[in-house]
């Protein structure tokens, strides 16, 4: 087998724009008909927008397919067939796997997969750990606490397809990992950024050693959108000294973007298996042009139990206007997932991003790679409050520091803070999904 | 594309073999051990289909000769 292909599939991931777009209607087509057929929930939503198999065929028409939210997920779901409820389109017993989303943005969607979605999922993650240049000489260790998220294990389960050998760090705690990574020389590994950078810094303030002298030369960033944030990834590289890459996935979704090892500076969409869309917010529009943000609505074509067809996922993103150098022909979106639609908030009638926040924080040398946003509201004027780390050695920098996050933030975000500079240490670490933008506003009673 | 992908005939051989697993399915029934591995496999065919028959049965992909 020839392993500098650099395409796990070189016809599908190089077609032409044409060809492939046919290849996404057809596709869209086959799975619009099967959640009609086999999903109460889906027929229902679909008949009550006057809709039925034979209408779609243009892309036209799938703009006309209503969007589905992740509220009406949680509203079928705890019925029967339980715990599933009527989007399921296969019998209970054919699930074999059951997960579920995080919860951050409420009560948790249950997602049941067959043996064949699972092994879509781990087909998915193929073309991502492929394209970032895993392969079967690879030691993988996966710092993952394996359990109902989603999360890694699709990883997990890609990188044995690929031929990788796999070292599951499941309970080991972080220097147990750290410990296990120098024993074996793994050479990749997976992980949120928020805890790799903690991993890190624990291996170098809590252990004496510098990650950057182990064997890892390469990382598949998930979870958080911050191995796309340019600070972040510098960050990430520097102190494992390995290339650090990106992916952004959902429970309810699949696997539906990655980072090339051109790291075009975004991610690539998998259009064979995933159509984005990028939707207006105010006017319900598609985006087809670059450069302008909006929300993803995103089909997965070949997820079965439970299908996820136009699925308004509300992650920003937007087009790329170039084409990368990879010679993929899968379109890119800058800079990767943005934020989500109901994390970019208006402060002091301002619209923040906390990606941005974590960007101009991240490059400046001095601080740590923790923070803290805080938004609040005293009577009718709100306030921001922004808490960084100093690291010990640039203790005497802490003037200079303050005015470049200062003048940083001003200039990136248009919005001033009151800085409150601690010490390192201080602030919470977190092992899987940072909260790191606590907005207080309404959540205080009268 | 590269030429010297065969494609038609990757889709042949994915073709067969469901048939010889489909067969093996059915022949399994009160065999479980046949009966679910062969279930696995069908599962890992339909990835070579996402990955390579679905272009052909939508009449989409140049092949090799033509």
């Amino acid at each position: 087998m020839n392993y500098d292909q650099p395409y796990w599939n070189p016809v599908l991931e190089t077609l032409p724009r044409k060809t492939l777009r046919e290849l996404q209607l057809k596709k869209f087509q086959r799975i619009f008909r099967w959640a009609y057929i086999h999903s109460k929930f889906h027929r229902s939503l679909y008949q009550a927008a006057g809709l039925s198999p034979e209408d779609i065929r243009t892309f036209d028409d799938i703009r006309r397919v209503p969007t589905v939210e992740k509220a009406m997920m949680r509203d079928i779901q705890r019925k029967d067939p339980f715990p599933y409820g009527d989007a399921l389109c296969v019998p209970l017993e054919e699930v074999t796997v059951f997960r579920q989303t995080s919860g951050t943005t409420g009560q948790p969607v249950y997602q049941p997969d067959t043996w064949q979605d699972w092994e879509w999922w781990a087909e998915c993650w193929s073309y991502i750990l492929w394209a970032q240049g895993y392969r079967p000489s690879d030691r993988v260790f996966i710092p993952f606490g394996y359990n109902v998220f989603v999360a890694f294990w699709a990883g997990h389960y890609a990188a044995e397809k690929i031929g990788c050998e796999v070292v599951p760090g499941g309970v080991l705690d972080t220097k147990a990992r750290i410990l296990k990574i120098q024993e074996l020389r793994a050479t990749a590994m997976m992980g949120t950024p928020t805890y790799l950078l903690g991993m890190a810094e624990t291996a170098r303030l809590k252990m004496d050693i510098d990650p950057a002298r182990l064997t890892v030369n390469k990382i598949t960033c998930a979870g958080e959108c911050g191995a796309s944030i340019p600070s972040t990834k510098r960050r990430l590289e520097e102190v494992w000294g390995a290339r650090v890459y990106d992916h952004a996935g959902a429970t309810e979704i699949g696997a539906w973007s990655y980072e090339c090892a051109a790291q075009p500076g975004g991610l690539h969409v998998n259009e064979a298996m995933f159509l984005v869309e990028i939707v207006d917010p105010e006017t319900g529009r598609i985006i087809e042009e670059p450069g302008r943000r909006g929300k993803m609505v995103v089909t997965a074509f070949d997820r079965q139990a439970q299908p996820c067809v136009r699925f308004d996922s509300k992650d920003v993103i937007e087009w790329d206007a170039e084409r990368c150098p990879c010679g993929r022909s899968f379109r890119v979106i800058r800079g990767g997932v943005v934020g989500r639609a109901d994390d970019i908030t208006k402060v002091k009638g301002v619209l923040l991003a906390p990606s941005a926040i974590e960007e101009v924080v991240r490059g400046i040398k001095g601080l740590g790679d923790e923070y803290e946003v805080i938004v609040d509201k005293t009577g009718h004027s709100e306030t921001l409050r922004l808490r960084v780390e100093i690291l010990p050695e640039a203790q005497d920098q802490c003037a200079w520091i303050q005015s470049e996050l200062e003048d940083q933030l001003r200039l990136k975000t248009n919005l001033r803070y009151d800085l409150e500079i601690c010490g390192c240490g201080t602030l919470p670490r977190y092992e899987v999904k940072a909260k790191r933008f606590k907005d207080l506003r309404g959540k205080k009673t009268e | 594309m590269n030429p010297t992908l065969d494609m038609e005939r990757m889709h042949l051989s994915i073709q067969c073999a469901r048939q010889a697993v489909e067969e093996l399915k059915r022949l399994g029934e009160d065999f479980p051990a046949v009966a679910r591995n062969a279930e696995r496999i069908l599962a890992s065919l339909q990835m070579l289909e996402i990955n390579v028959s679905d272009i052909l049965d939508c009449g989409l992909a140049p092949t090799k000769g033509r």
